[in-house]
């Protein structure tokens, strides 16, 4: 291990669990444990999987110009965001290239938290801090000081309600992208969730897998603990510790951008994710003013980027090497992510998932790669392309979404 | 990710600076990837082989390794005309995973030099190598 890197609370147990550790975000993380990323992947589809994300950062802004300094530096409009609601989006520099996207938490009209990725915790507080100027606002980066795991999956609800007070209540109106509960003292107007042993928790109902679940912000000191009783909890249902692989191929196959390589250091526009941009209903303009919106008009030089699902599922290496060419073999431009989701495959024309109802029977699904791609003119969905490097090449599908039959989104009720 | 010493490295095969193994029975040789190399690649998905008849030199990328985390390739480590592949690895590519060194082996080749075995490293000088 290099010794530079920065360990979460749970490091010893991911090296006790005999997990494959690498470098993200400079932290030593795990990639997969022993059951193995395909298992693990799995293991989200059909009951439920823990994630370690302690690597990820939060920020508190509070103050009189909270609201005012967040709705200037964030894409999403959240003058409509009501306290014990959280929403995605991003921050952008001048040139309107996003600097890291992120989850905006409101405890209350003047205290919100943000939540970003690894590493970014001081950047994107020293970016607020320039940015706000006279304002009544103090800014307080927590990295370090929040735990963080996740739970994704079917089961998450009843495998949580083992180890929760009043469940019942808690899980009571709780749609997706809300949350309870705060992770020391709750400000006013947030009412508390704790463990069975009184320990704090914010109780988000998000995720990063498409799938059902929730986060959970922890003391660090409380992170271990609550992560072994999960297990235990969860036993009966399969339950899986899950690595940074899986979260990967997870989170591709749900269409959500990784920071720093879907999206990063180019235009935050033409992309999958227009939802993270404040547009008005006729999308010819935005809700509001924000910091590097001017950046956004539209331009020549132009990129576009694409989800796409391969024909198998057979993989390109991501980078420079490997050539994006239509059917005329014209680059068009570069692969950013692709990897395999295990849990889908091809039926005719239609892309299936092991939750998918009535499935034919015979049909073995074995996973297809699927990925994001950035290309310099914008296509039509269902345009066929191929992914080349060297003698080795993939073909793939323009597509609008891949893993279908998710559970995110669906009602609570549905899973208690 | 297992340590070195967790890693079963058989005496009878020799080894490659890219961790592919080779060995020599009769006039035939059977490759395959170490212990250590499906290690580092993690979960294997898929292998892709070369057809019966093809031939290679030494150090050729003769096909390609899909483990959840990459794509590899996997080269040659002998010159030689490729007489067998594991057609199992089709529907079972875990092979390589589980059984690196018998039911996961890729290819069987006639050798065109059988001399160059002997640049390939033993089980000593390819530990020695890995511990850097």
């Amino acid at each position: 291990m290099n010794t530079s890197l920065k360990t979460t609370s749970l490091h010893q147990w991911h090296k006790d669990a005999g997990a494959k550790m690498a470098d993200f975000g400079g932290f030593d993380m795990p990639l997969w444990y022993e059951a193995g990323v395909k298992n693990e992947h799995l293991a989200v589809l059909k009951s439920a999987g823990i994630f370690d994300t302690s690597h990820m950062a939060c920020i508190n802004v509070g103050g009189k110009d909270s609201f005012a300094l967040i709705n200037f530096c964030f894409t999403r409009d959240i003058v409509s965001l009501k306290t014990g609601r959280c929403v995605y989006g991003a921050f952008l520099d001048e040139q309107g290239h996003c600097i890291d996207d992120a989850i905006v938490y409101k405890f209350g009209e003047t205290q919100f938290m943000i939540c970003v990725n690894a590493g970014m915790g001081a950047a994107i507080a020293s970016h607020l801090d320039s940015k706000k100027k006279q304002m009544d606002v103090s800014i307080e980066d927590l990295s370090g000081k929040i735990a963080k795991m996740d739970i994704q999956g079917k089961n998450s609800a009843k495998i949580l309600a083992k180890l929760i007070k009043n469940p019942e209540i808690v899980f009571d109106k709780m749609p997706y992208f809300s949350f309870k509960g705060h992770f020391s003292n709750a400000p006013d107007g947030i009412e508390n969730v704790t463990l069975a042993d009184g320990t704090p928790i914010l109780l988000s109902r998000s995720g990063y897998t498409g799938e059902f679940g929730f986060e959970i912000f922890i003391a660090p000191a409380a992170i271990v603990a609550l992560w072994e009783k999960t297990l235990i909890a969860g036993e009966e249902f399969g339950i899986t510790a899950c690595g940074l692989g899986a979260r990967d191929s997870l989170r591709a196959g749900a269409c959500l951008p990784l920071s720093h390589q879907d999206i990063g250091h180019w235009k935050f526009t033409n992309h999958p994710w227009s939802f993270a941009l404040p547009y008005t209903a006729d999308k010819k303009g935005f809700t509001k003013d924000f910091f590097g919106a001017k950046a956004l008009a539209p331009a020549d030089d132009d990129k576009f980027v694409y989800p796409f699902v391969g024909d198998t599922l057979r993989k390109a290496n991501t980078g420079e090497n490997t050539e994006v060419l239509d059917e005329n073999c014209q680059n068009l431009g570069q692969v950013l992510t692709c990897a395999t989701d295990m849990g889908i495959g091809w039926l005719e024309n239609k892309i299936v998932s092991i939750n998918t109802p009535d499935l034919p029977q015979d049909l073995k699904i074995k996973g297809l790669s699927c990925g994001f791609v950035m290309v310099s003119k914008p296509l039509e969905p269902g345009v066929k392309l191929s992914l080349k490097e060297g003698k080795r090449s993939i073909d793939v599908t323009f597509v609008t979404d891949i893993r279908p039959n998710r559970t995110a989104r669906m009602k609570l009720d549905n899973f208690i | 990710m297992k340590e070195i010493s967790d890693l079963n490295f058989p005496e009878d095969v020799k080894y490659t600076k890219d961790h592919e193994w080779s060995k020599s029975c009769g006039d035939i040789v059977t490759i395959g990837l170490s212990d250590y190399a499906q290690d580092q690649l993690g979960e294997i998905v898929f292998v892709e082989l070369p057809e019966v008849g093809d031939s290679f030199s030494q150090g050729d990328e003769f096909g390609s390794v899909e483990s959840v985390k990459a794509v590899s390739e996997v080269y040659i480590p002998i010159s030689g005309e490729i007489v067998g592949i594991n057609e199992d690895l089709e529907d079972a590519p875990e092979l390589v995973n589980e059984d690196c060194y018998e039911g996961g082996w890729i290819i069987k080749i006639k050798p065109e030099d059988p001399s160059q075995l002997d640049d390939l490293m033993d089980k000593a000088a390819y530990l020695n190598m890995l511990k850097g």
